[in-house]
């Protein structure tokens, strides 16, 4: 029970994110930066949303790897769960850039300087979904549940 | 199942659920926003997204009509819906496009004694020219009518293409009415009385008031009279909006003045265009890429729109722009509110510029860039410029503040009290050029005459004080907070 405690939690707090990525009023990406002609093409062209999206399922696809496809005693020490999230932190962020950029030249739109510092913000939230998921779906794993505090 | 997976199927459908909930913009709203804010507002574009809507009728049933067809007003909500949640909020007028009715034009052309020298086969035809061009920006199809006026309304009794072909019109309608006076109370009376919902009537005029039996009767009583009886008829009428269109034109002939002697005059003389309609119709003039020409002619001078009450004005403040000094932050809801101010670090000056749609006003470009017709009310005195936006302007980062849109308002203030209020209103009066044009008297073609016309002044004041509706043609409000 407890382990679906955390599962649900997990889910909530994910759902959360992505609520308030949509949101025009408090929106969860216009707190740690902020240029009002960026964000506002941004929320104009319905990005928000999707960058959240990618942010969400490159953060618990990459839990899900290291739980589940991983899933090894080789690779069962914190060094190796922070290297995904490493991997993760850097993954997200870029696969968002690529999105943005691609969605600002078909609108012929240059942003480019603002898409690089607004993706710093990408690297944080992917850690931190991470470590979300990490802590949702750990407790299934058969090797790697330990991992990165022991149970 | 395997419980091991458990953890994975719930967090897809999670996340699934939450995806549907909140990012489910379907095809057709991804469509409409990319055209909004790609300014993008054209027929073609319409028509696309009109396919888009019949190519899924069961997607979109709720857009189109029992028979099929896409129901033009709920398209139209729908696209406002979606423009109203942008940042900043965009309006597209599809009106032109559904299917509306195509407007119908009626000409009134004056045939009085003193419009005859207009269009002489000598002069250069600028008001055959002008009423020419007038019919031919109307789309083709469109229903035209052409009266005579003087004493009464006669009609035209040719077809239109022989109107546009006639290279001496005074000769060709020779004998009808009474050429020697002109009333305006009856013309404009039975103009504004036969207008029918759709239609745009255009009175072609020197708009000299010359009433009958005015033997020994003053100028200034001339002019009370002519006054009082364009206030007396356009207040009769509600909801009517009035464009008053100055030309210059070559005249060669007969002048017959108030008081004094006909002497013959060769040279160039005003005339004008007064175009009367219901105000959503004028509005529609205004915006309806097919009436392009018809409120902004070529060859004109001046013009000036008469409208029963206050306009609304679309504004968007321009988060990025050269001029802009400080910081802020546009809040997004009602109304204009720029929180989180802070002045420039050097200066102390809080400076942010406002992109607004002036051009459905129909005012000279004099009147509107002059920042001293303009009343800006705030605590920390806060000054305004205005100037017209230039194409130049436009970059792809800063279109969806400025397509659309005609003037920039830049206001600059110290950026002191916690709270402002800064309140801009274009003042209602009547244009310089008015009174510039206007003169009392006509007795010989020396100093002003070929650009002034007799007692213009009281008559579109008349009109004027008719169609006052407030005291600013429009007001915007902009909240500061820091």
């Amino acid at each position: 029970m407890k382990h679906l405690t955390y599962l649900i939690i997990g889910i909530v707090v994910t759902v959360v994110f992505f609520i308030l990525s949509c949101s025009d009023g408090f929106n969860i990406w216009e707190q740690l930066y902020f240029n009002q002609g960026y964000n506002d093409k941004m929320y104009n062209l319905s990005m928000y949303p999707v960058i959240a999206a990618i942010t969400i399922l490159v953060a618990w696809g990459g839990a899900a790897i290291y739980y589940y496809a991983i899933n090894s005693v080789k690779f069962d020490r914190w060094y190796h769960w922070l290297a995904v999230l490493g991997v993760v932190a850097v993954l997200a962020p870029v696969v968002c850039y690529i999105y943005n950029d691609t969605v600002f030249a078909e609108n012929g739109l240059m942003y480019v300087g603002e898409s690089i510092q607004f993706e710093m913000q990408t690297v944080l939230f992917a850690a931190l979904l991470y470590i979300v998921a990490s802590f949702s779906m750990r407790w299934w794993s058969s090797n790697c549940r330990h991992t990165p505090l022991p149970q | 199942m395997n419980m091991r997976r458990l953890p994975l199927l719930i967090a897809c459908i999670a996340l699934l659920a939450g995806l549907a909930a909140c990012g489910g913009h379907g095809q057709l709203e991804k469509a409409v926003r990319s055209v909004l804010v790609n300014g993008d507002t054209t027929r073609a574009a319409y028509d696309s997204l009109c396919s888009l809507v019949t190519d899924n009728p069961g997607k979109y049933s709720d857009l189109l009509t029992p028979e099929g067809r896409v129901d033009h007003k709920k398209m139209a909500e729908f696209i406002e819906n979606i423009g109203s949640h942008l940042r900043p909020p965009m309006h597209w007028d599809t009106r032109p496009y559904g299917g509306v009715d195509d407007l119908s034009l009626t000409v009134y052309f004056e045939r009085s004694g003193s419009m005859v020298p207009y269009d002489q086969r000598g002069g250069g035809g600028q008001l055959k020219k002008a009423v020419n061009d007038l019919i031919n920006h109307f789309p083709a199809g469109s229903k035209v009518d052409i009266n005579i006026v003087n004493d009464g309304i006669y009609p035209y009794q040719h077809t239109v293409d022989e109107f546009l072909k006639d290279r001496d019109i005074y000769q060709s309608t020779a004998g009808m009415g009474d050429a020697s006076y002109t009333d305006f109370q009856l013309i404009f009376d039975k103009i504004l009385e036969a207008q029918r919902p759709g239609n745009v009537s255009v009175l072609v005029s020197d708009l000299i008031y010359s009433p009958k039996d005015t033997h020994g009767v003053s100028l200034d009583k001339i002019f009370n009279e002519e006054n009082s009886l364009a206030t007396r008829v356009f207040a009769k009428y509600k909801g009517k909006s009035v464009v008053v269109q100055q030309f210059m034109g070559d005249y060669s002939g007969k002048y017959y003045p108030y008081n004094g002697e006909p002497f013959n005059y060769s040279g160039k003389r005003p005339f004008y265009l007064v175009i009367i309609a219901d105000s959503d119709v004028m509005d529609q003039l205004a915006q309806d890429k097919r009436y392009n020409g018809v409120l902004d002619a070529s060859g004109m001078r001046n013009s000036y729109r008469f409208n029963q009450g206050v306009s609304t004005v679309d504004c968007r403040v321009l988060p990025e722009w050269k001029d802009n000094a400080g910081r802020f932050r546009v809040k997004h809801g009602d109304g204009i509110v720029l929180a989180k101010c802070e002045g420039d670090r050097q200066t102390g000056k809080l400076c942010f510029s406002l992109a607004a749609n002036l051009g459905s006003l129909l005012k000279d470009d004099a009147l509107l860039t002059n920042a001293a017709n303009y009343d800006v009310q705030s605590v920390d005195g806060y000054t305004l410029t205005v100037q017209p936006i230039e194409q130049s302007m436009l970059t792809a980062n800063n279109k969806e503040y400025l397509e659309g849109m005609t003037h920039l308002l830049t206001l600059t203030g110290d950026c002191k009290s916690p709270r402002d209020e800064v309140r801009i209103s274009l003042r209602n009066e009547l244009p310089a050029w008015v009174h510039q044009s206007s003169s009392d008297n006509d007795a010989s073609a020396s100093g002003s005459f070929s650009t002034t016309t007799l007692g213009l002044e009281q008559l579109l004041g008349g009109m004027f004080d008719a169609m006052k509706g407030g005291k600013s043609f429009f007001d915007v409000t902009i909240q500061l907070q820091r």
